[in-house]
């Protein structure tokens, strides 16, 4: 799949800003399975000083400096990214005799953010009985969130603690995913927070996800030989639905855009994300369907951030009817 | 020899209850040679004059921490008379150790923050570095090695067990905390007991410094295009470390600066100072480093918004910010097993987390030693050569922890480290020190400093104005059956009282003529304005500690220490002697600003933060005066009977205490022109509008050095004040046009304010930072 991805972010202050300070981890990362071409990263107002730097997990880091006056900043990512489908999990390790070597020994252990928790835990443990391989446990365990969990915007942020989602049995991607997060590292199977998004309309006769538009996360899972990713916002295995933007141990780490600004007063935050086909499986369709898909893109629906109960409602009655 | 003196009976008995060793006296009860001579130099000195000297110290360590001035501020720890000696072999082999030790965590480190190789064979566990809240993510990055070396110092705690051998009790891989403590404890104890340090061949200090100072030169980055500045990044005052990274910051010529002094732009570090942003090339890292940068570490204000952004060819760090990761414990039970792999050899100096049998070292307690364990601090710096440790140290009593606190800290000893050869010792020839370029301006001074002493200067003139106004009111409330003319005054004085923010409009409103009486000692007692006036100063002399010199700061503390001890003699329940405590009160406050106003006027360089501290009087004085004034001619009855306004004037006068002059001038005739003349357009009356607003407008353009400043606004106010005077020699009733002056004046004070606002954009604009998330609205 040929993916078109844009990323704007825009903020609105009261007051003029005289300096602002963002770092950013906006740039898809190239992997097996994606390819990425032609990414950009821009601000009006234009940059004044820029650094881009390979983090401590191996993904494109930008600072992003702006020292002119202004009231209004936007920052916009775009990318083209051709995704085909991972691997399936390769490895048969059984979830409680798991081989974990030390470069991966990092993501089994708790983080601010996503701690290990013996409730979580519990909960997870139906899915994990002893000797279930991995892939097939973390899989259930995905579909029972998915069941058992209501998508709901606008009742957490991206700080609210996983004991919390457990216990409200609702939330959005991130909460899902700190929350499955907590769940496999108290059963010691090592995971990472993958932040991404998903495609904004769903293919021809396909479901729409919960998630799109915005910035999405879910769970990557260590089977013993290597890496597969979850969503358990969606109840689904990641397959070329998905573009992944970097990875870490929780949000914190690897938070899309985080800034510090002097000045400014008030502001107000508005987010829209697209992500379109340009490009499928079947080239000889693509030819002729790309440019009808590339106007219509042109007419994205503005999302606003997580936590717009629109947008909830749209994304919520469209999925789980 | 035996022990000889007044003290002979008081030797610590310490080896004979314990197992442990005593550094002075050997298992026979006999002295170990290095303290014989110390302990001679000590008898002949005598028991009274010891006490004295002990007593001395203990003064200058109250001093020194301003102690008890400020809520959360450090407390110096007292310091012993008697150093802790260490024979030069015996330092040369822990010094060794030491630089071993270092060398195996540099290499541990470089190698954590890079390829990680020991974790990836197994060498350590994964979660020794992981788990560790000292492993900073933000600093390693999988496609540029950290920058080498990761620690150019390094300090470690030991301790002496039994067997006479020393351990590692704590690595610390920051700026060494203490080490400025231990460079200002040999000066003390210099200067205090000099006796003590005759014939002793101790090893200087200066060396030391001279290499860190190398050591700073060597890190400054070639890129950096105009000549950088080295800054010292401290938590400031409220952090104990304070007081020794102000030490250190004077010792290595480096600013002393907070995070709010500094900004990052266009890719490299900048201190925000009067004549804009100066470029830094060293940062010497006094905060942690999980504290450096709000954006990608936790947040606070004590970092730098960026810093990690700024590349090493324009910045260097030192220490490295993760150094701390080498202070966990799982990491230093790991170092011997890592320095065959990582030096070549086995490690010598072992760390432990305590000592079972600790060595003892007398500590003087009244007229008795008693031998207590001790904590050893010593300082190493790398050099282009290799390690070298600072030849002394710092040595604190292990006392019970429950008996220390941030308040009352343990006892800390200077540490003397004999001398083989006579040449390195103490008072040597200093040598060496480069010639310096005369320069007459003071640098570039801190935004944040000059904010501090615009401030001062407008609380000391605030607290000043505020006594001078109570105690004009204090006659008044004094008269048990007031005229209607007294009662008329009253209500002006009112109107100033609340305009000064000294007494509340609404809790004296509608109280009839007592109101007066009641306002007086709520304005003077505990919680009243004056009180938080004098925090205000206070607080204020602390933040510029290391702007005033050492007398200055005493005076002010002693003096600040006895205004409030006044103040809080007043008792408002006590008719009887309200008044005159009150007016006690009010002269010690008068006395210390008198005070702080004089070594101001004769002590400061005029330059730099004097001209912000008179900068901020005569905002402050010139905006009080215009506000005095406009009550004043708005005395009751005024506007209806113009010839009221005399009595308005005769106020204006003793208010502005100009009454003398005036009578001096005019003899007892008091009319409009010439009184406002003295307040308005005078420029030699200090208590007039024209010398205050001239003298800002001479600070001003002193500040602005040429460039386009504020000086001009200034110089407009002055010339609105002449405008008046103008208006009332021109007019035929000149008491009808005073009379309506009142909304010019008010006006004026207005603009006053509006200057000092437009000061603190200009000047210091420190505007609040904030975090923002491009995920959470």
């Amino acid at each position: 799949m040929i993916y078109r991805l844009t990323h704007l972010t825009r903020y609105d202050y009261q007051a003029a800003v005289d300096l602002s300070i963002h770092l950013a981890h906006l740039t898809p990362r190239a992997l097996p399975c994606q390819q990425v071409g032609a990414a950009t990263l821009a601000t009006d107002p234009p940059l004044s000083w820029r650094r881009d730097v390979t983090d401590h997990f191996g993904n494109r880091q930008s600072w992003l400096f702006v020292d002119v006056p202004h009231a209004t900043l936007t920052v916009t990512a775009t990318a083209e990214v051709t995704r085909t489908a991972p691997d399936p999990p390769g490895g048969a390790h059984a979830w409680d005799a798991l081989p974990v070597p030390p470069a991966v020994a990092e993501f089994a252990l708790s983080s601010p953010l996503a701690p290990a928790h013996p409730e979580a835990g519990a909960w997870a443990a139906a899915s994990f009985p002893p000797g279930r391989p991995v892939a097939a446990a973390a899989l259930a365990l995905t579909r029972r969130i998915f069941a058992s969990f209501r998508f709901r915007p606008g009742v957490s942020t991206v700080a609210t603690p996983v004991g919390e989602t457990l216990a409200r049995r609702e939330g959005v991607c991130q909460d899902f995913t700190h929350l499955m997060l907590a769940m496999l590292r108290q059963l010691g199977v090592p995971a990472r927070y993958v932040s991404g998004y998903i495609r904004t309309r769903p293919p021809p006769g396909g479901t729409r996800r919960l998630g799109a538009d915005q910035s999405h996360a879910w769970v990557s899972v260590w089977d013993g030989a290597g890496w597969f990713d979850l969503d358990p916002t969606n109840g689904i295995a990641v397959a070329d639905e998905h573009v992944t933007l970097a990875w870490g141990r929780d949000y914190a780490d690897i938070a899309p855009l985080r800034g510090l600004i002097l000045g400014g007063g008030g502001q107000a935050l508005s987010v829209s994300v697209a992500l379109e086909e340009i490009g499928g499986d079947q080239a000889a369709t693509l030819a002729t369907a790309a440019p009808v898909n590339r106007s219509s893109a042109a007419a994205e629906v503005r999302n606003t951030c997580r936590g717009d109960p629109a947008a909830a409602q749209i994304g919520s009655s469209a999925s789980r009817s | 020899m035996g022990a000889t003196g007044p003290l002979a009976k008081h030797l610590p008995t310490g080896q004979l209850r314990r197992m442990s060793l005593d550094e002075m006296v050997d298992g026979q009860g006999g002295l170990r040679p290095p303290w014989r001579r110390l302990m001679s130099a000590i008898a002949e000195l005598g028991r009274d004059v010891l006490a004295e000297r002990a007593a001395r110290l203990e003064r200058l360590a109250a001093e020194a921490g301003a102690t008890g001035m400020i809520q959360g501020a450090a407390t110096a720890p007292p310091l012993d008379p008697l150093p802790l000696i260490l024979g030069g072999a015996e330092f040369a082999a822990l010094a060794d150790g030491l630089a071993q030790r270092a060398s195996v965590i540099e290499a541990m480190l470089a190698d954590l923050y890079g390829p990680q190789t020991l974790l990836a064979d197994g060498a350590l566990p994964p979660e020794a570095v992981f788990a560790d809240p000292g492993f900073l993510r933000p600093c390693h990055h999988l496609d540029q090695p950290p920058p080498a070396p990761l620690l150019r110092w390094y300090a470690a705690d030991l301790a002496r067990g039994a067997d006479g051998s020393f351990a590692v009790l704590a690595d610390h891989t920051g700026l060494p905390d203490g080490l400025g403590q231990a460079i200002d404890n040999r000066r003390t104890l210099g200067r205090t007991v000099p006796e003590l340090f005759a014939g002793q061949p101790i090893a200087a200090h200066d060396g030391f410094l001279d290499a860190m100072l190398g050591i700073i030169r060597e890190a400054m980055p070639p890129a950096t295009t105009e000549p950088a500045g080295v800054a010292l990044l401290t938590r400031g005052h409220a952090d104990p470390a304070w007081f020794g990274q102000l030490v250190l910051a004077r010792e290595l010529s480096c600013a002393l600066v907070e995070g709010g002094d500094l900004t990052v732009r266009e890719g490299a570090l900048f201190l925000k100072t009067l004549r804009g942003l100066q470029p830094i090339g060293v940062l010497l890292r006094g905060v942690p480093g999980a504290a450096l940068d709000p954006l990608q570490l936790a947040a606070g204000t004590e970092g730098v918004a960026g810093l990690l952004a700024v590349p090493p060819e324009r910045l260097a760090i030192l220490n490295h910010p993760g150094a701390a990761l080498a202070e966990a414990a799982g990491l230093r039970a790991a170092l011997p097993a890592l320095a065959p792999r990582l030096i070549g050899a086995p490690l010598r100096l072992a760390g432990a987390a305590t000592v079972a049998e600790p060595a003892t070292v007398p500590w003087l307690a009244g007229e008795t030693l008693e031998a207590e364990p001790y904590r050893l601090r010593l300082f190493l710096a790398r050099t282009h050569d290799g390690w070298r440790a600072l030849r002394g140290g710092l040595a604190r009593r292990m006392a019970d922890p429950a008996a220390t606190s941030a308040a009352a800290p343990a006892a800390m000893k200077d540490v003397w480290v004999l001398s083989e050869t006579e040449a390195a010792a103490e008072g040597a020839a200093a040598g060496r020190v480069p010639r310096l370029a005369i320069r007459r301006d003071a640098g570039a001074l801190p935004s944040r400093v000059a904010d501090n002493f615009f401030w001062f200067g407008r609380y000391l003139e605030r607290l000043e104005a505020g006594a001078f106004l109570l105690r004009v009111a204090l006659i008044r409330a004094a008269s048990p059956a007031p005229t209607p003319h007294e009662a008329a005054e009253t209500e002006v004085l009112i109107d100033c009282l609340t305009h000064a923010g000294l007494v509340d409009a609404e809790r004296v409103r509608g109280l009839g003529p007592a109101r007066l009486a009641q306002a007086l000692p709520e304005a003077a007692a505990r919680q009243g304005a004056i009180s938080r006036g004098l925090a205000e100063v206070s607080r204020l002399i602390f933040l510029l500690r290391d702007r005033l010199t050492a007398q200055m700061h005493l005076l002010a503390t002693t003096g600040l220490r006895e205004a409030r001890a006044a103040l809080a003699r007043i008792d408002t329940r006590n008719e009887t002697t309200l008044l005159e405590r009150i007016g006690q009160a009010l002269s010690a406050v008068q006395a210390l600003s008198a005070m702080l106003s004089g070594l101001a006027a004769e002590n400061m360089v005029r330059g730099g933060g004097w001209l912000f501290l008179d900068l901020g009087r005569r905002v402050e004085r010139a905006g009080a005066i215009a506000a005095q004034l406009a009550a004043a001619l708005a005395f009751p009855g005024a506007a209806r009977q113009p010839a009221r306004v005399e009595h308005g004037l005769r106020l204006a006068l003793e208010l502005c205490d100009s009454t003398i002059t005036y009578r001096a001038r005019y003899l007892a005739l008091v009319q409009p022109g010439p009184v406002l003349d003295l307040l308005l357009a005078d420029p030699d009356n200090p208590r007039g509008l024209a010398f205050q607003l001239a003298g800002a407008e001479a600070d001003l353009a002193a500040i602005a050095a040429g460039e386009s400043g504020l000086a001009p606004i200034a110089a407009s106010l002055r010339a609105e004040a002449g405008a008046m005077l103008g208006g009332i020699a021109a007019a035929a009733d000149p008491a009808a046009a005073a009379a309506a002056l009142p909304p010019r004046l008010r006006a004026l004070a207005e603009a006053v304010g509006q200057l000092s606002d437009q000061i603190t954009r200009r000047y210091f604009a420190l505007l609040a930072a904030s975090l923002t998330d491009g995920m959470a609205a």
